[in-house]
């Protein structure tokens, strides 16, 4: 409800009666600000054609194991016990070979083979393209998180979103451009969607599942009518400011911020308002009535974003704790993928569905894998494993019902194809229309990469 | 200034006369070469010779190709080059074919045209620079200040300033009134807003003396070093954690906030400040004592080094590269880090230059500030640094010594029994036992963490650790040793004394002396930059870490170089250079534009207007607070973290703390890992890499924070109740609320608007049948948020 029509634009104050009103404004200067209008996150073409307008990059925090999941070793059960050299963060030992204990089979018309963890994501398989090969440099939490986020595994460094919204802009100015949901808080922390050395607009906005997800968004006046009425206030007083330092664009930028702020106001719990959703989405969910903290009303939420126009949205599955990092036992991961696998199908079906699926690149992925060892000998988990892991891609521009790159026959070394961290990210680049050579920003008397000075595309994976 | 205008930017540099040499050589290295060494020498460089033609020396260009001469210096329109590279609808050639150049590169290279071409006769590198001709490398040169024939200037500053200004073709502004001027020098010094009643008082002050009145009161004011204190927290990335992967906290870290702060009151010189910072643990064994804590404080600048991983000094070439990274960028301007991995692409630093430094840093012993891996896995905190003279400390820290060692011994007893392992019914005796060892070992471990015992204050600082060169280190890597480098400082600034470090020490004390020498061509002009840039908005050199060759030029290089001179003959007196540049008629200027002045010099690069500028995170808060009447201006405590036998943080649950509070901002307990949330919203520091200049962001979280917060409405709430007892009148508090926040009276037509903005408020509050007690100050409430929100109130002109 626009309740600035109800009240007739009444203003307090107006220039006239002030006599604030300053000289004419300097032609060349409203030329300047014509130029620019749409501020830094206007929508701005990429370097070359974009299969994808949105990014769903969806973080399991911990490392998920491939040889459990999405890379299939059935020599891993016929040679388990067998003692292989076991490569550690600090040292080298040598450990046990260990059997997954799940059932995989194959899935769809391309028979992808997934294990028993995901029998939903089976279902669309034929969607899903999964890289086998992926490889990253430092095997800790920490610093592999930040390397699958920023590319570089010590020095902070801008996001994976802030790089594309820096890129591309936003479609919707009344939202961020680059919107992380995420409950807890991952390891490195808020460096994880940090913009760095880019400006801050391209800072990923950290939305906490629940009941507000984004601070600040109620006004605490009494009713809406007195929240107008302050606002027009307010816009009086700085309009009368503005107009007696003329030519200033950032005061009418500060200014007109207000005025999102308040479309934001309006359009976020709307956005974040899963009751408004039918029950047959929310059974494809799994999602039940009330819940809006889970991951399936994350990937539901998520959904939602793009269709309103968010460039790129980041799931964050679990955070620092209690995650994927089984060093126990294996079966951990059973309750971890119980707790994602419909929700991601479902995202995926979704998205097909309303037709979002061909403009949207979903990206599944974790900061590392886990051994085809046991952590130590005597216990069924697995250590960090930075060799190998799989992540997964689907939707804009990708390949379904395939695998890229092959591992060795226990999952140790990459054989065929191997991917580099920086690889993958050049290739979401492209697909999302931006050429990761090109997209660089000047900072401290050098450019700037995300891809530091490698990445290649997978080009066997484009359509 | 709009930042819509720097674009015109390019434009106004064309027009501007030819530069001098060595900034000609400049802009070749750092825009020219390369682009042709990217872009052209693929098919015209090397052993291609697309059509004839190569383009990698000056030579080759002028005799071109099968098209002819490819460039007529001074010529840019009848130079091949430039038809080509603006792909125009009749040129003949198009180059690079594929993909034209960015307009601004193509402006880059018709202005290398323009003037002339200029081609460094040898590769940039030590064979050019080491002459020393970057402006920045030479020694610090005295200039006389330029004649001011038009009566403007009030003194050398000026002069210099007045000059740049006719070379530009444009006229100062009239100066701001005498409010404006107020409320601007009292911002930038002690980044608080002036009460009504000094503004009053500098009113009534028609004595010539007034402005310098108000100067030496805000300088002696402790205010001050809280804000230009905070200025320098900036450059040294401060935090209260370690930045390891579970963010461990540093209780000690405010001993040395407080030292800055402290320092800076104090006007401390500036080479005493620097020289403590890198070596004060070496400083104050020379005496007196009662400086030794202040000046081993002093070192916790090392210590803030970034940590990485969880185990004690993991990936240390990483925590050394941010110690030489920030010492080079924030004291030096220069970015030495680059060379970590090869010689540096632009500057004169080769790669021996990095590790002859970094033996320097790996011959300190920093502090650690402990950690956990798992729940079972603990490490200490290590190595910090007790405060009183060895003297004093070494009885204690033998008698802790000694108390460990018993304790050790004592657990050793219990767990060598046999009786401790025995299990079922003949267990059950030696439960107290197995009690007993787990209570030994808790108490060993809360000793063993605090590192200093409990009656010995100490601090997270440094001391020398085993002097030692250290081999150079191929790709930055550590694991590729190269051949070992002797420590010392960059070759190309060393002078012709030689380093020498003594016997047995690592070598700080000597860089410190040679980093605050007078003859140091960067010291003293760096910093004088960051003093006008904090002032201005911006440096006389734009990029104020960076003033080596991919840095920019300064826009008044006489005027940097007169300022250097000034600070060092000063004693190296920060305050000094206060007053000589906020009582100038430069900084006086009203903020307003004119049109003439904006055609030949949209981006005030002849400063001929001063720049409204956005408060920073800190002012803004502490504005309110103070405006709100609920600023608590003493110095807060410790932070109020945790008892430290309660720590267990791993990088699965790293430590995680927002602690309120009404304190000055630059008191707030800020992380590494996570950014506090006010100074994250509105572009506060990175607390894990120097910052020389914060960004200045307008996003709309940032108005939903101003619009909808709790703390906020709390500051209006209290500012309304302030006006309210401030006068029954309305007309009267109005005008109150409008000195207070934005430091001018109302005119009549305000306080008219005011009146009826109330008027409908209340009427609506009655309509929601709010009791009418609650009516009034819910009212003034919100025209106090307001106030607090407007831009007049976050903008200083």
């Amino acid at each position: 409800m626009d309740l600035s029509h109800s009240m007739g634009r009444r203003r307090f104050l107006t220039a006239s009666t002030t006599g604030l009103i300053g000289s004419a404004l300097y032609p060349r200067l409203v030329q300047a600000a014509a130029v620019q209008e749409g501020g830094p996150l206007a929508p701005k073409p990429g370097h070359v054609p974009a299969r994808a307008k949105h990014l769903i990059f969806v973080f399991l925090s911990g490392g998920f194991s491939h040889v459990d999941t999405f890379d299939h070793k059935p020599r891993l059960r016929r040679d388990e016990g067998k003692l292989v050299k076991a490569p550690g963060l600090r040292e080298t030992s040598t450990l046990p070979l260990l059997a997954s204990p799940f059932v995989f089979r194959p899935f769809g018309q391309s028979g992808l083979m997934i294990s028993e963890l995901f029998p939903h994501l089976g279902r669309v398989a034929d969607d899903l393209c999964i890289i086998r090969t992926l490889r990253t440099d430092i095997v800790e939490h920490f610093q592999a998180v930040l390397a699958m986020h920023t590319g570089s595994a010590t020095v902070p460094m801008p996001s994976l979103g802030a790089w594309i919204s820096f890129g591309l802009g936003t479609l919707n100015r009344n939202l961020p451009s680059y919107v992380v949901l995420c409950e807890h808080m991952p390891y490195a922390g808020a460096q994880v969607w940090d913009n760095s050395f880019l400006p801050p607009y391209h800072q990923g906005v950290r939305i906490v599942p629940g009941k507000d997800p984004i601070a600040d968004l109620h006004s605490p006046a009494r009713s809406l009518r007195l929240q107008e009425l302050e606002a027009m206030m307010l816009r009086d007083l700085n309009e009368l400011h503005a107009q007696a330092r003329p030519g200033d664009l950032d005061l009418r930028a500060r200014s007109n911020s207000f005025e999102t702020a308040r479309g934001l106001m309006q359009e976020a719990p709307e956005v974040f308002d899963l009751a408004r959703e039918t029950n047959a989405t929310l059974r494809l969910y799994g999602l039940p009535q009330g819940d809006r903290s889970s991951f399936a009303a994350q990937c539901l939420t998520a959904r939602r974003l793009v269709e309103r126009g968010v460039r790129v949205v980041e799931l964050i599955d679990t955070g620092s704790n209690n995650n994927w990092d089984a060093h126990g036992n294996m079966q951990d991961h059973r309750p971890k993928a119980k707790r994602i696998d419909q929700p991601l199908a479902a995202l995926l079906c979704d998205l097909k569905q309303r037709g979002l699926l061909g403009e949207t690149l979903v990206a599944i992925c974790t900061e590392f894998g886990r051994t085809p060892f046991t952590d130590a000998p005597g216990t069924h988990g697995r250590n960090h494993y930075a060799e190998a892991f799989c992540g997964l891609l689907a939707g804009g521009g990708i390949k379904g019902g395939m695998a890229y790159g092959q591992t060795d026959e226990y999952g140790l070394r990459s054989i065929v194809d191997p991917c580099h961290v920086h690889d993958y990210h050049a290739t979401i680049l492209h697909l999302m229309g931006l050429d990761h050579t090109r997209l660089t920003y000047r900072y401290a008397g050098r450019d700037f990469r995300l891809t530091d000075v490698h990445g290649k595309i997978l080009q066997k994976i484009l359509i | 200034m709009c930042r819509f205008l720097l674009p015109l930017l390019a434009l106004l540099l064309l027009a501007s006369t030819v530069q001098a040499q060595s900034e000609a050589e400049t802009f070749f290295e750092t825009r020219i070469r390369p682009v042709l060494a990217g872009t052209c020498f693929k098919c015209h460089g090397g052993n291609k010779v697309s059509a004839g033609l190569r383009v990698d020396s000056r030579q080759a260009l002028l005799g071109g190709g099968q098209s002819g001469p490819a460039l007529v210096p001074g010529a840019p329109e009848r130079s091949l080059l430039i038809r080509a590279l603006r792909h125009s609808a009749t040129a003949e050639i198009k180059m690079p074919p594929n993909q034209k150049l960015s307009d601004s590169t193509i402006a880059d290279f018709e202005r290398w045209v323009k003037e002339g071409a200029i081609w460094p006769a040898a590769a940039p590198g030590v064979d050019v620079f080491a002459a020393g001709k970057h402006w920045a490398f030479v020694p610090v040169r005295k200039p006389q200040p330029p004649h001011d024939s038009s009566g403007w200037a009030g003194g050398p500053l000026d002069c210099f300033i007045a000059a740049g200004q006719r070379e530009r073709g444009v006229r100062p502004v009239a100066p701001a009134d005498r409010r404006t001027w107020l409320r601007r020098v009292t911002f930038d010094l002690i980044g608080l807003p002036p009460t009504p009643e000094e503004i009053a008082a500098f009113l009534a002050d028609s004595s010539a003396e007034a402005h310098a009145r108000v100067v030496d009161r805000l300088l002696a004011s402790p205010r001050y070093g809280e804000r230009w204190g905070r200025h320098w927290m900036d450059l040294v990335r401060y935090a209260d954690t370690a930045g390891d992967n579970a963010d461990y906290p540093i209780p000690e870290a405010v001993l040395y906030r407080d030292y800055v702060i402290d320092s800076f009151n104090a006007d401390k010189p500036y080479d005493a400040f620097l020289r403590e910072q890198l070596a004060g643990d070496l400083l104050a064994r020379q005496g007196p004592s009662e400086t030794y804590a202040e000046r081993t404080i002093a070192t916790t600048y090392l210590a803030l080094s970034r940590r990485y991983l969880t185990a004690p000094y993991e990936q240390w070439h990483l925590t050394l590269e941010d110690t030489i990274d920030a010492t080079g960028r924030a004291f030096l301007g220069l970015t030495l880090r680059c060379a970590r991995c090869h010689d540096h692409k632009f500057d004169p630093i080769r790669q021996e230059d990095y590790y002859a430094l970094y033996g320097i840093f790996a011959s300190t012993q920093l502090p650690y500030a402990g950690s956990e891996e798992f729940s079972s896995k603990k490490f200490p905190r290590d190595h910090f640094v007790p405060l009183l003279p060895p003297a004093e400390a070494l009885p204690k820290l033998e008698a802790h010594r000694k108390k460990l060692a018993e304790l050790r011994n004592e657990i050793d007893q219990i767990a060598k029994d046999p009786r401790v392992r025995l299990t079922g019914e003949q267990g059950l005796a030696n439960k107290r036992m197995q009690e007993k060892l787990a209570e030994l070992r808790r108490e060993l471990f809360d000793l063993e963490r605090t590192n200093l015992p409990a009656d010995l204050p100490g601090a997270y600082a440094v001391s020398d650790g085993k002097p030692a060169d250290v081999p150079l280190q191929r790709s930055g890597d550590p694991g590729q040793p190269g051949p070992v480098v002797k420590r010392g400082v960059p070759k190309f600034l060393a002078g012709s004394r030689p380093f020498v470090i003594a016997p047995g020490s690592s070598g700080r004390l000597e860089l410190a002396r040679w980093l605050t020498a007078p003859e140091n061509p960067l010291t003293a002009r760096v910093m004088v930059n960051r003093i006008w840039q904090h002032h201005f908005g911006k440096g006389l050199v734009p990029t104020p870490s960076n003033f080596g060759l991919s840095g920019q030029p300064p826009t008044h290089p006489e005027l940097l170089d007169w300022l250097a001179n000034r600070f060092i003959e000063s004693g190296w007196s920060i305050k000094a250079m206060h007053r000589l540049i906020v009582l100038s008629q430069t900084y006086r200027l009203a903020s307003v534009l004119d049109s003439a002045n904006i055609a030949r010099d949209p981006a005030n690069s002849g400063y001929w207007h001063f720049e409204r500028r956005r408060l920073d995170a800190e002012a803004i808060r502490d504005a309110m607070l103070a405006v709100s009447g609920t600023l608590d201006l003493r110095r807060p405590g410790p932070h109020p973290f945790p008892p430290m036998s309660t720590w267990a943080w791993t990088q699965h649950a790293p430590f995680k703390e927002v602690y309120p509070s009404r304190h000055r901002t630059v008191y707030l307990m800020t992380q590494r890992l996570q950014r506090h949330p006010f100074l994250a919203l509105f572009d506060g520091p990175d607390t894990n890499v120097t910052t020389d200049t914060r960004t200045r962001s307008t996003v709309p979280l940032q108005a939903l924070y101003l619009m909808n917060n709790p703390f906020v409405t709390e500051q209006a709430k209290a500012l309304a109740a302030r006006l309210l007892r401030g006068s029954p009148e309305l007309g009267q508090r109005v005008q109150l609320g409008f000195e207070l926040a934005w430091g001018r009276p109302s005119v009549e037509a305000e306080i008219e608007a005011a009146r009826h903005y109330l008027e409908r408020y209340e009427h609506e509050l009655t309509r929601l049948d709010v009791p009418i007690p609650a009516r009034e100050l819910e009212a003034w409430t919100s025209l106090s948020r307001v106030l607090l929100g407007a831009n007049e109130f976050m903008y200083v002109d």
